[in-house]
């Protein structure tokens, strides 16, 4: 994740002038065709790894789909029954609905306020840097430790609840975890809390790249804050974007452990995400079938949306 | 990059299966050496299971005590038990679950230990040992008791006495609500099972253990007149329950109770365990009688052993069983654990146990019939249904009848694999 996302920040810096460079197309290729024997074993090493612990697995998956084991006998081939149950199980649909759910609060809470951040932020000024270290330092805990900070402000006798009479607003007050209305929406903030700071990292890098001139330009000729941003500022972030974009999709469509931790899918599945589902069902329930076949439609959809997303902001870029 | 995103995002929503076949086997090494697997985690029961393999070294036994955590103990011990080389012996509970792993011969037949060292066991304990081809299977070494705890100070405070029979303890609560304090807590949050023991109490003292235990084969239904009778009585209580019992996880509630804003909790003796400065102060009676035509049962989650069926040496292996089992090694974890729990062996010396310990003692040797617990009855799966009703409930007791409907609806399909 870390790594991926300091390449990520690096991205949109060599702008469109790198690109029209006059390089001989031929160069690279001929070079590649010197590779040296060993760095082939290495990657043949990794690929050999890559294979056995995460395409294989991956792969046995999809036929553990299709049965139905315990763990314990050898899986027992049931064709598509799994799937056909799980078109009938409610809490299926719950945790698919609380999914969507948590794709568009997630991504939507995340990118409008690390973006916010960010052009608040980006300025320098006198202490700056506290600000922007003090709103990516949740970025820091694991997502384990940020459920169970969560879980204690929102204990019924919690900071959340005394801000709130603090403040004269008691009838406010909830049982955040246990009331499964809101439940999925409490963990919700949590995650975004942690989130933001990431997702405000990344813009401000982007907007380190943009050109002021242009931000100049556009205030010499009586443009708002507002259009300076909108129409100046945004369109040269739009490889930060797609960077976001997906690392966000990809990070909600991949939440567990800060849900787990908080409330373990309850009260009764109301904030039950796939993930926590197919857990649930692995390893309390030792259907691994079933589990298999919830984490087929899990990849399903992510990729489904990954390759929908990519498609349309390299589109976008051409 | 992103297209390595994408794989890696694959993998892992793709690896649950693959992480368990890939688990198998490399546990214990090629030597003689046996390696106990245990999941009990914190330091005075660990201690005590090291002191235990420490001494079975000393008197020329080779053994090795293998400690993991209870979440990963439990998603890798069907793994093991079909593993070629597995640990060789496993710290587990009596019950269904272990009994149907006897059912499908996964399980070492220690019948020859029950035959010799166990023989003077009583036959309730026999029973719960014992899988569906006559073989005994498991070797219990302690358990504990439940009850409705309190604090004296607190009972003092209040002037309460101790009632036994349910009609008192309405009125006790509602004596206790009357001063300001809430008069019950549970923790029915995350993992509701102090919640899902409300349910177990009060079907054993309305329909009975026998009822009990076929309710949780599927031989009754949840949505029968049986299991609405203890939503009935169930639905007396609510109110007496503390507000914030929906939010709190079974640790949780003990604040509340230990700082005098609740006066009484359901539970095992293993609140012991959390409670561990306020010992002296604690007391608990048994779950009031509802009926009294009822034979008497209480819960009495049983702990000890079992070997897999494929151990390398199925001899050495009933010898440490063996050793496990005896009355030293019984009191020795027993005493050293502080948990609350008491030997199985009826010739194991208890003088050592406190007031309250003795109190719990008492309590199961007078009770016509002992149950486990719902998830011990019955199996993880099943439970999982249980909390979903008890903790709908909890929130909304005037959908009874749907809670009711969907919990038989969820429970179906699980019996009918089980059955498979």
């Amino acid at each position: 994740m870390t790594s991926r996302s300091s390449s990520a920040v690096a991205e949109p810096a060599p702008a469109a002038a790198d690109r029209r460079a006059p390089g001989p197309a031929a160069r690279p290729r001929r070079r590649r065709g010197r590779v040296p024997g060993t760095v082939w074993v290495f990657l043949l090493l990794a690929g050999g790894v890559e294979a056995i612990w995460i395409f294989w697995p991956a792969l046995s998956t999809f036929y553990f789909s299709l049965t139905s084991w315990d763990g314990l006998d050898a899986p027992r081939f049931i064709g598509l029954e799994n799937f056909t149950s799980m078109a009938r199980d409610d809490v299926f649909h719950t945790a698919l609905r609380n999914n969507a759910v948590w794709l568009a609060g997630f991504a939507v809470g995340s990118v409008i306020l690390g973006l916010a951040m960010a052009v608040a932020l980006d300025r320098p000024r006198r202490g700056v840097g506290v600000y922007r270290a003090l709103i990516y330092l949740p970025m820091v805990f694991s997502l384990l430790v940020t459920g169970l900070f969560w879980r204690v402000m929102y204990q019924p006798e919690g900071p959340v609840n005394a801000i709130l009479a603090a403040i004269g607003l008691e009838s406010w007050q909830r049982q955040w975890l246990a009331d499964p209305d809101i439940v999925l929406l409490a963990v919700l903030v949590a995650a975004v809390w942690r989130q933001v700071g990431y997702v405000m990292v990344l813009y401000l890098a982007g907007l380190k790249a943009t050109d002021p001139a242009l931000a100049d330009a556009a205030r010499v000729d009586g443009c708002s804050a507002w259009q300076r941003f909108w129409h100046v500022t945004m369109p040269q972030l739009r490889g930060v974007n797609t960077v976001v974009a997906a690392i966000t999709v990809i990070d909600a469509l991949r939440t567990f452990d800060v849900v787990w931790s908080m409330t373990g899918g309850g009260p009764y599945n109301s904030s039950e995400l796939l993930s926590t589902y197919m857990f649930r069902q692995a390893f309390t329930n030792q259907a691994l079938g079933y589990s298999s076949a919830i984490a087929v439609v899990i990849f399903v959809l992510t990729l489904g949306f990954i390759v929908f997303f990519l498609r349309r902001s390299f589109a976008e870029q051409k | 990059m992103q297209g390595l995103g994408a794989a890696g995002l694959a993998a892992a929503g793709l690896g649950t299966a693959g992480c368990v076949t890939g688990g198998s086997g490399s546990e214990s090494s090629g030597s003689s050496t046996l390696t106990l697997q245990s999941s009990l985690v914190d330091p005075n029961s660990s201690g005590a299971m090291q002191k235990l393999v420490d001494l079975y070294n000393e008197r020329g036994g080779e053994a090795s005590l293998n400690t993991v955590a209870a979440d990963t103990f439990n998603a890798q011990l069907p793994t093991y038990l079909d593993s070629d080389n597995p640990p060789d012996v496993m710290v587990y509970f009596a019950g269904a679950i272990t009994q149907r792993y006897g059912d499908r011969d996964k399980l070492l037949d220690v019948s020859q230990l029950w035959a010799d060292e166990l023989s003077e066991y009583p036959d309730s304990l026999r029973e719960l040992s014992t899988d569906s081809k006559d073989r005994q299977i498991f070797v219990p070494t302690n358990y504990y008791w439940w009850g409705v705890f309190y604090r004296r100070s607190v009972f003092d405070q209040l002037g309460a006495t101790v009632p036994t029979t349910w009609t008192d303890y309405l009125t006790l609560c509602e004596e206790i609500q009357a001063q300001g304090m809430a008069p019950l807590i549970t923790g029915a949050g995350r993992d509701p099972w102090p919640l899902v023991a409300w349910f177990d109490y009060l079907n054993l003292r309305i329909n009975g253990a026998e009822f009990h235990r076929a309710l949780l084969r599927g031989e009754h239904r949840f949505d029968g007149p049986e299991v609405k009778a203890v939503f009935t009585e169930f639905a007396k209580v609510l109110p007496y329950f503390h507000p914030s019992s929906r939010s709190y996880a079974y640790q949780e509630a003990i604040t509340p109770f230990a700082q005098g804003d609740a006066a009484m909790y359901l539970m095992g003796a293993l609140i012991t365990d959390v409670l561990p400065d306020d010992v002296d102060d604690l007391d608990f009676f048994q779950f009031p009688i509802l009926d009294p035509g009822v034979p008497v049962a209480e819960e009495a989650p049983t702990n000890g052993y079992l070997a897999p069926a494929r151990v390398r040496d199925p001899d050495a292996t009933r010898d440490l069983l063996g050793f496990l089992a005896s009355d030293e090694a019984q009191v020795i974890y027993c005493r050293d654990s502080q948990s609350s729990s008491v030997p199985t062996s009826p010739t194991a010396d208890t003088s050592w146990t406190s007031e309250l310990v003795q109190k719990g003692l008492d309590l199961l040797g007078v009770a016509d019939d002992l149950t486990q617990f719902f998830n011990r009855d019955s199996s993880e799966e099943l439970q999982q249904t249980a909390y979903t009703a008890c903790s709908r409930f909890l929130a909304e007791p005037g959908n009874v009848d749907a809670i009711l409907a969907e919990w038989q609806a969820a429970a179906e399909p699980i019996w009918q694999d089980q059955s498979a």
